[in-house]
């Protein structure tokens, strides 16, 4: 294999110490506390990384054992990531949302040896599968509130762990700049594990060389300046989140910026004002719904601005498409632009936004459209935790609806005769934790990734996701359907959260909707319409009517096999913690096709 | 988990869409509920969730911005408190509000003020003394000089005198002891069995409200989050952590639980 270097580093803990030492004064991540951003600089940032590598070698947790961080996003999560690498041991994450259940399926799977949770709610849920895992030595909880008669020995505190840390650090530091040294490129850096809409999760393991690889690959699609800022707001154990918040920064120098809590994200943006924002569509589509629905409350002269403006740079957008030269607005035109879209672009925080990225779900083209005529260029790209990140990017001022970007440099992309989409190149994971068959399966003897998604490769070289190929439907008429471009275009109605269509074996095509609570409540207060509970919500007469004009408003879009003659929502207000959704808030088709078999029955009653 | 009744039997109350504001704040945003001949209805909520708000509104005392109430097949929302009262519907408000310096005989004289059938009055009021003995022989005292749960005895007498059909009770447990709570809630129902007078209750004391009602109502921050019959609701997970005290206790760390869970309702 070629040796790949990012600045001549082939480890990425060997690029995070030369950062540090670069970069010491300048802040590297920031996080509210009480309502106040305090910073952490590249110099504290790489010293408390130390603390706790150094005292996980204190503990006995050896070069290639596994750890694992059950948080939030908080700068705690990165400390301990990275600074389990530099020691040469696997950081591994779970999402906050995961069920005891799931929690011991990880545990387990990969042997984890020290556990780091957030607080007393993830130490229950730690304590709960503990013996079931004996290789767990050590729990570490970062937040102490409603701990303080904790007393066990198995169970410890973060910083309390960090304070030995720098204990050993005053005599032991060496130790901690060998172990970097001793780094391969070939070792593992992390482990993913995949949502999976289909089976238990897996482990993907991703080698120190395909996270170099990426780094150097991350100006590709970042336009970004060191100082620039990001927002940690996607679950980190997500591959992407991962990428963009413990890695671009090393390449790039971006801030991170962790929100005060799930909740408060829509604020932090406003207040950071990030340069680069990755967001699945879902992301994306709520900004814009949300800026729908205000513009309808607002005052008459408003929403007149607002719909001039957009209509006055519908010409410019339909250019930048067709890539043609963009006519020049006149004055009345520019002015109203300036005045609708600034104070939205303040208000959705992306005034600096410069890398805006969208992927994981197909985007619908009107999406794009909006964001265009609103000033942001929001450019598609492929990627998946296989691929430890970014795999295709649209390159800025290249933007194609419907494609999803170039392949990264010094990687190939072909179509396999069924369809499937292939990569090869070093960002091809390493393969799956202690599962040498479904690694097989995964990746041919040739090198070449099978992503599982089936799509096509244009004469300019874009490549384009037309589904999962297990998820295609073919019709009791023979006909394939591609589910996820029929959903997508559903989804993209403020009203509707997720959609799952069916038709496999079916003489027609069907869908069950999950709708958006927080907009189809406000509509049915709006219009009086009687509900008391989210069952009664769904049952109402004229919520159904709604969310059967947004499905016939899609359907003249679709081929007329693909139209969707009858839907069901679903009655029950779902969580990331029932089985039907993965932990990013998608159904799970095959769970919900169970589980709801006599509902989608009933579409298809005689 | 079928709704029960709602929207189908003849109802005695319901409320649709109901909406109110203080000012620019909107304390109850489209609040629907129904009350049926004869049933105890329990409305549970943390403070500030819009219960008080919501009897004021029904009372008349405070008028709806939006939304319509009926009672008994008539519209009433808009309506002067004092005719809702004399149409039998008739409001406990929060912390009795007794008359302090009239006695206790006065006290339900003066809810018996709009009748003019004094021999139904006088029955009324032994009915009263028969539930409530201790009023009787409190009859002529001052009524500030009862204790807080005789308090609570003289109103609920009191609005029983004007001969509602709906006996609507705003925190009757409110600084009472929990044998006493329990025992107000008896005589209402007992006053439920004998009069057939339907009572709707609102309560953060949600075990005593749960134990005696028939069905009940969750809301929470001004809306309708949840409804079943009470024996159902206690039964939600939701339910038992938020407002019977379930969830919490001493996890595995044994310590005390202080996070909440995600609320579904389910």
């Amino acid at each position: 294999m070629d040796p790949i270097t990012f600045q001549g580093n082939d480890t990425p803990a060997r690029v995070f110490r030369a950062r540090a030492r670069e970069w010491a004064e300048r802040p590297a991540l920031r996080h509210k506390r009480r309502g106040l951003w305090q910073s952490l600089t590249w110099r504290d940032y790489y010293e408390r990384a130390r603390a706790f590598g150094l005292a996980l070698a204190d503990l006995g947790v050896a070069r290639g054992d596994i750890i694992a961080v059950l948080a939030e996003n908080r700068p705690e999560w990165l400390i301990a990531d990275i600074g389990a690498q530099c020691m040469g041991v696997v950081g591994n994450g779970v999402y906050p949302t995961a069920s005891a259940d799931q929690l011991r399926h990880i545990l387990t799977d990969s042997g984890t040896r020290l556990l780091v949770v957030e607080n007393q709610e993830q130490l229950e849920k730690a304590l709960a599968v503990r013996a079931d895992c004996p290789e767990l030595m050590r729990i570490l909880v970062i937040e102490r509130e409603g701990l303080r008669g904790l007393d066990d020995p198995g169970v410890g505190f973060f910083d309390e762990f960090v304070a030995r840390g720098d204990e050993l650090a005053t005599t032991h530091a060496a130790d901690f700049e060998a172990a970097i040294d001793a780094g391969r490129a070939e070792d593992l850096a992390f482990l993913v594990y995949t949502s999976g809409t289909t089976g238990a999760p897996k482990g993907a393991m991703i080698a120190n060389r395909n996270v170099v690889f990426q780094l150097t690959k991350a100006r590709e699609y970042l336009h970004v300046a060191p100082g620039d800022k990001s927002l940690s707001f996607l679950p980190l154990c997500h591959i992407a989140e991962r990428m963009a918040s413990v890695f671009n920064p090393l390449a790039v120098g971006l801030i991170v910026h962790f929100p005060e809590n799930a909740g408060t994200v829509q604020n932090d943006l406003r207040e950071v004002a990030p340069h680069v924002v990755f967001a699945p569509p879902r992301f994306w589509e709520k900004m814009h719904s949300a800026v729908e629905l205000y513009m309808r409350d607002a005052v008459a002269p408003a929403r007149w601005v607002y719909r001039q403006a957009l209509r006055a740079g519908e010409g410019q957008v339909q250019a930048l498409l067709d890539g043609q030269p963009v006519p020049r607005l006149g004055f009345g035109a520019r002015a109203l632009r300036a005045l609708a879209f600034r104070n939205i672009r303040a208000f959705l925080g992306l005034t600096n936004c410069r890398s805006a990225l969208t992927g994981a779900a197909p985007v619908p083209p009107d999406l794009i459209r909006w964001f265009l005529s609103i000033g942001v260029e929001l450019r598609e790209s492929f990627g998946m935790t296989e691929t430890s990140g970014f795999a295709t990017a649209t390159p800025s001022g290249g933007l194609r609806l419907g494609w999803a970007g170039i392949a990264a440099g010094d990687t190939e992309v072909r179509i396999a005769p069924d369809g499937e989409i292939q990569i090869r190149g070093a960002n091809v994971f390493a393969g799956y934790w202690n599962a040498p068959e479904k690694t097989a399966e995964t990746i041919t003897p040739e090198g070449w990734l099978r992503t599982g998604d089936v799509g096509e490769i244009g004469p300019h070289g874009y490549l384009a996701i037309r589904d999962r190929l297990k998820d295609i439907i073919i019709t009791a008429g023979g006909k394939n359907i591609t589910p996820t471009q029929i959903e997508s275009q559903i989804k993209f109605s403020p009203y509707v959260t997720d959609a799952v269509v069916i038709g496999e074996g079916r003489r027609y095509v069907t869908a069950l909707v999950m709708i958006d609570l927080e907009h189809v409540a406000r509509y049915a207060q709006e219009q009086a319409i009687p509900y008391t509970d989210f069952a009664s919500l769904t049952r109402a007469p004229e919520i159904v009517a709604l969310i059967g004009a947004e499905i016939e408003a899609v359907n003249p879009r679709l081929a007329r096999v693909e139209q969707i003659k009858d839907f069901r929502i679903i009655d029950q207000l779902l969580t990331a913690e029932d089985e039907e959704l993965t932990p990013t808030m998608k159904l799970k088709r095959k769970v919900i096709a169970a589980k709801y078999a006599t509902l989608i029955d009933s579409m298809y009653a005689p | 988990m079928l709704s029960p009744l709602i929207w189908e039997h003849d109802m005695l109350l319901t409320v649709e869409n109901l909406e109110t504001w203080y000012g620019p704040i909107a304390a109850m945003k489209g609040v629907n509920l129904s009350v049926a001949e004869g049933r105890i209805v329990t409305v549970l909520g943390a403070n500030g969730a819009g219960k008080t708000t919501l009897l004021n509104t029904l009372a008349g005392v405070i008028d709806p911005f939006k939304g319509a109430v009926r009672f008994n097949g008539q519209p009433i929302h808009g309506l002067d408190a004092d005719v809702i009262a004399r149409k039998g519907l008739v409001l406990v408000p929060e912390g009795r509000q007794v008359y302090p310096f009239l006695s206790v005989s006065d006290n339900l004289a003066m809810g018996a003020y709009p009748r003019s059938d004094r021999d139904a009055v006088a029955r009324d009021r032994e009915r009263v003394f028969g539930w409530f003995p201790r009023l009787r022989e409190r009859e002529a005292q001052m009524a500030g000089l009862l204790s807080g749960g005789e308090q609570q005895m003289l109103a609920i007498g009191r609005a029983f005198l004007s001969a509602p059909r709906l006996l609507m009770l705003d925190e009757p447990s409110l600084g009472l002891s929990p044998l006493l709570t329990h025992e107000i809630f008896a005589i209402v129902r007992r006053i439920r069995d004998e009069t057939g007078t339907a009572v709707l209750v609102v309560e953060q004391n949600a075990a005593v409200a749960l134990a005696h009602g028939d069905d009940g109502y969750i809301m929470e921050l001004g809306r309708i989050v949840a409804h079943d019959t009470c024996a159902a609701l206690s039964q939600k997970a939701d339910v038992r952590e938020a407002y019977l005290g379930g969830g919490g206790g001493h996890g595995l760390s044994g310590t005390a639980q202080r996070w909440k869970r995600r609320k579904t309702w389910r």
